[in-house]
């Protein structure tokens, strides 16, 4: 596989709704309100688009946001499964869309009341039922109260902590650089609400060896991306954040939170898969990345992504985060709008936001010389990832 | 009763009670020499293989050159058999608890007992008992009931009397029905839904009813032997679609662990530790580690399985830590190290353990093999005898350190009760190493765990050979 279509696309627009815990409105309001606005930032009519991605996930069926949308035709909609990891999943088949010529203007979006409504950290205690695999994959979790996402990721990281001598304070670490970075950003839920590693080990557990602090937000809110091939973003409104690559991995023996049955469990290797095709069908590696939006549902899983980046070796990520390079200063600052456990979580399309405005030099929390952007998707679960980089 | 007494009343039926403290019963003699059969019985009841107490050629190789009895067996030498039913009424201690049992404190606990032993008993030993009263207590409230604790202290002398040991004991005799705890609607347990059901298919099907009759079924390529968990409908090495299954050991490690707090699912009690075990035979599954505390869970701790009914048609493989094999060579004085710990030992606390226990140690105390008579004295089942706890605390303690080690006493204090069903976990750890009488002896605190909480703890200590 070679991923043609590098370099082929670019997001051309962003838009969010403000992220809130309660907002009162309902989740196909706020849908239609981001794409609207990434269609504005683009200078776009939102009429012009006829291509839709969501997540499998999603609430919103795309008929019903075109149709608000004021969208008569649709020549490509696809939905891509498994949750968070499906964050850049949607960018890569935007990109396979328009590089195929199946859609032109294609909004990914993602938007749902995930604090007020349907809680996602009170789990899967209905499941499992019925007879399908779907369910019945959870006969596997499900009976021994294995049932929150932060369980899943819970056992990974005693793990990880097990083999590499990774403490909870390297996880802390994480957050507090999260929370550094949202204290500066006024869109983040977080906003001047900085922590110490000290708060953090003194919040309470959640699911040993995770406390609160390691944990996302839960958020009502919803964002949008605008994708469009490169050549037709320029003559849009924003300077374009050409996809210089975006690939999506599942690995052997995967499975849906719990790929626990592997020789190793250390490591992601569905995230090493899309760090391959990203670097080879990009021709970047990990020198060529200033910044990184790394997925931080649970701050374990950031660690074991740098290292299926190259951004250190097997096992060193602790060192590396100990060394202070998450950071502001540091050699690869990370989820530059507070992440989502500091700005919010919109499983992951938010943080891609971000790298946008990375790309534009628009970020409140601005990196120099930002050349390329990584953004990473959901982690445990079947995953995906993206480069952004400034247009040639 | 008591609650109908007047303080005055109350007043003076302690005074009663108290009238014979610090006097001495009449001399006891056992009623058999130490014999091999009753160790014997201790023995298997227990589960201690320590060669010492049964096999003549090890035991002459052992620091005593001969057979010696358990040294926690030490009252159960003298206790008074089924029959005669009744202890002597001139016996002071006895006569208090015929006065008690009288006013309506039928029901009874013993809640310490410690053993000093200034030597190991051999067979052909003759024991004789004499009781002192030591205490009688104001009454209290307790947990179990409204009671009064006797306390006593037990002098044993050999048939040349030679003084071979002592022990200090304490009994609550409490009115049944007037618990704190009784009828407080404090027990939610029945309110609880069920876990969540495992949903099963054609796939599936033969783990679950593995389950249900006690087999952990790993599935198994029948072409060419590959296991894989959780099942598929192919071979993913060979391509086979020949599957059967292999059933597991049930023995395994933990490979990770989480310890859940929140949210809290009303199916579960929380902590709830979850592990993922990795078999013997190399495939790993998710699963419960109980019977053990959230800080006892280690990375690579032995693991045994068993099933835990959850709803009327379905069991699932949960895990407790395994029994450590028994060490048959003995840790020497310097060896041991202040802040070792002792591994984990789960006791599942079957009928059979309480009954078969409680006989060999000669209770005949219808509490603990009778459930009828438990209950008509306050109790939620037959509950295991203190002589036991003294002779699984010896064992686990034993199990661990050798058979050489020389018990010099064993002070355990009971709490929660050992009932049918549950399971006890021990552990420990060596507080103290000193240099005492020109003997080395090492100090160990251990503690044995029930789903309701600490049901024993205590200590021993052990003389050790330097090297």
């Amino acid at each position: 596989m070679s991923l043609n279509y590098a370099y082929h696309s670019a997001i051309a627009g962003i838009g969010a709704t403000p992220f809130t815990k309660d907002s009162g409105r309902t989740p196909m309001d706020q849908a239609v309100e981001a794409c609207l606005a990434a269609c504005e930032d683009a200078g776009l009519p939102p009429e012009k688009v006829n291509g839709m991605v969501t997540y499998s996930a999603e609430q919103n069926p795309e008929i019903e946001v075109a149709r608000n949308l004021g969208i008569d035709e649709l020549t490509h909609f696809s939905m891509v499964h498994h949750g968070g990891g499906a964050a850049c999943g949607v960018v890569a088949v935007a990109c396979q869309a328009i590089y195929s010529g199946a859609a032109d203007y294609v909004l990914c979006y993602r938007a749902f009341n995930e604090r007020s409504w349907h809680r996602f950290g009170a789990g899967v205690q209905d499941r499992p039922a019925g007879a399908e695999a779907s369910a019945v994959s959870f006969s596997w979790s499900s009976p021994f109260g294995l049932v929150t996402p932060a369980s899943w990721v819970a056992m990974f990281a005693t793990r990880y902590m097990h083999e590499y001598g990774a403490t909870t304070e390297d996880f802390g670490r994480v957050s507090v650089v999260d929370r550094d970075f949202a204290a500066t950003n006024p869109y983040a839920h977080f906003f001047q609400r900085p922590i110490t590693l000290e708060d953090h080990q003194n919040s309470r557990w959640i699911v040993e060896p995770l406390r609160l602090l390691d944990c996302c937000q839960e958020t009502d809110g919803a964002q949008a991306l605008l994708v469009t091939t490169a050549e037709r973003a320029k003559d849009l409104k924003q300077k374009p954040a050409v996809i210089a690559s975006a690939a999506q991995g599942v690995a052997e023996d995967q499975h849906m939170m719990r790929s626990y049955y592997r020789d190793s469990i250390t490591g992601i290797p569905e995230m090493g898969l899309c760090a391959r095709q990203l670097y080879q069908s990009s021709g970047l590696s990990a020198d060529d990345i200033q910044t990184a939006i790394i997925y931080d549902h649970f701050t374990p899983l950031v660690l074991p992504q740098l290292e299926e980046f190259g951004f250190c070796d097997w096992g060193e990520a602790k060192d590396f985060i100990r060394d202070g390079h998450l950071g502001r200063d540091g050699r690869l600052p990370i989820n530059t709008n507070g992440g989502q456990l500091g700005e919010a979580y919109i499983h992951g399309l938010n943080g891609i936001a971000e790298g946008v405005r990375q790309i534009r030099g628009t970020s409140v929390n601005q990196i120099d010389n930002v050349e390329n952007v990584l953004a990473t998707a959901g982690t445990a679960v079947p995953t995906s990832a993206l480069i952004l980089s400034q247009p040639r | 009763m008591s609650d109908e007494m007047t303080d005055e009343q109350k007043e003076a039926f302690v005074a009663k009670l108290r009238r014979e403290v610090g006097t001495t019963g009449t001399p006891t003699t056992a009623r058999d020499p130490v014999n091999q059969p009753m160790i014997r019985h201790w023995c298997d009841a227990m589960e201690d293989a320590n060669p010492l107490y049964t096999d003549p050629g090890e035991a002459s190789q052992g620091p005593h050159g001969e057979v010696v009895a358990p040294p926690a067996m030490l009252n159960a030498w003298t206790m008074i058999g089924l029959v005669p039913r009744v202890n002597d009424p001139k016996d002071p201690a006895s006569g208090v608890y015929a006065m008690l049992d009288e006013a309506g404190y039928v029901g009874v606990v013993a809640t310490n007992s410690e053993h000093v032993y200034n030597r190991y008993l051999k067979l052909g030993d003759h024991l004789t008992g004499t009781v002192k009263l030591v205490d009688v207590s104001e009454e209290k409230q307790t947990a179990l009931g409204i009671g009064h604790f006797v306390t006593t202290e037990t002098e044993y002398l050999d048939q040349n009397g030679e003084h071979v040991g002592s022990m200090f004991f304490r009994i609550l005799k409490f009115r049944p029905g007037t618990g704190r705890t009784a009828n407080s609607g404090d027990d939610t347990s029945n309110e609880r839904p069920p876990r969540p059901r495992p949903s099963r298919n054609q796939d599936t099907d033969f783990f679950w009813q593995g389950s249900r009759v006690g087999e952990l079924r790993i599935q198994k390529c029948l072409n060419c032997g590959y296991l894989q968990h959780p099942p598929g409908t192919r071979c993913p090495a060979c391509g086979s679609t020949d599957m059967g299954y292999v059933v597991a050991s049930g023995k395994g490690t933990l490979y990770s662990y989480v310890v859940s707090h929140h949210p809290r699912v009303p199916s579960f009690d929380y902590p709830l530790n979850i592990g993922l075990v990795e078999l013997e035979e190399g495939v790993r599954l998710v699963t419960n580690i109980t019977d053990c505390d959230a800080d006892q869970l280690k990375v690579g701790m032995p693991l045994q399985a068993w099933h835990m009914q959850t709803h009327e048609d379905v069991s699932i493989p949960v895990f407790r830590p395994a029994r450590a094999p028994r060490n048959p060579s003995t840790l020497t004085f310097d060896e041991v190290s202040v802040g070792d710990e002792l591994p984990l030992c789960p006791i599942p606390l079957t009928p059979t353990l309480i009954v078969s226990t409680a006989i060999a140690s000669r209770d005949y105390q219808d509490v603990h093999h009778d459930r009828d008579m438990a209950l008509k004295k306050g109790s939620e089942d037959i509950f295991m005898n203190i002589l036991t706890s003294s002779g699984l605390s010896a064992r686990y303690i034993s199990d661990w350190v050798g058979p050489d080690a020389v018990f010099k006493n064993l002070k355990i204090r009971l709490g929660a009760p050992n009932y049918p069903y549950d399971c006890m976990t021990m552990s420990g750890s060596v507080t103290a190493k000193r240099e005492s009488d020109g003997e080395d002896i090492v100090e160990v605190s251990f503690r044995g765990q029930n789903s309701r909480g600490p049901h024993v703890t205590g200590t021993v200590e052990l003389a050790l050979a330097r090297k």
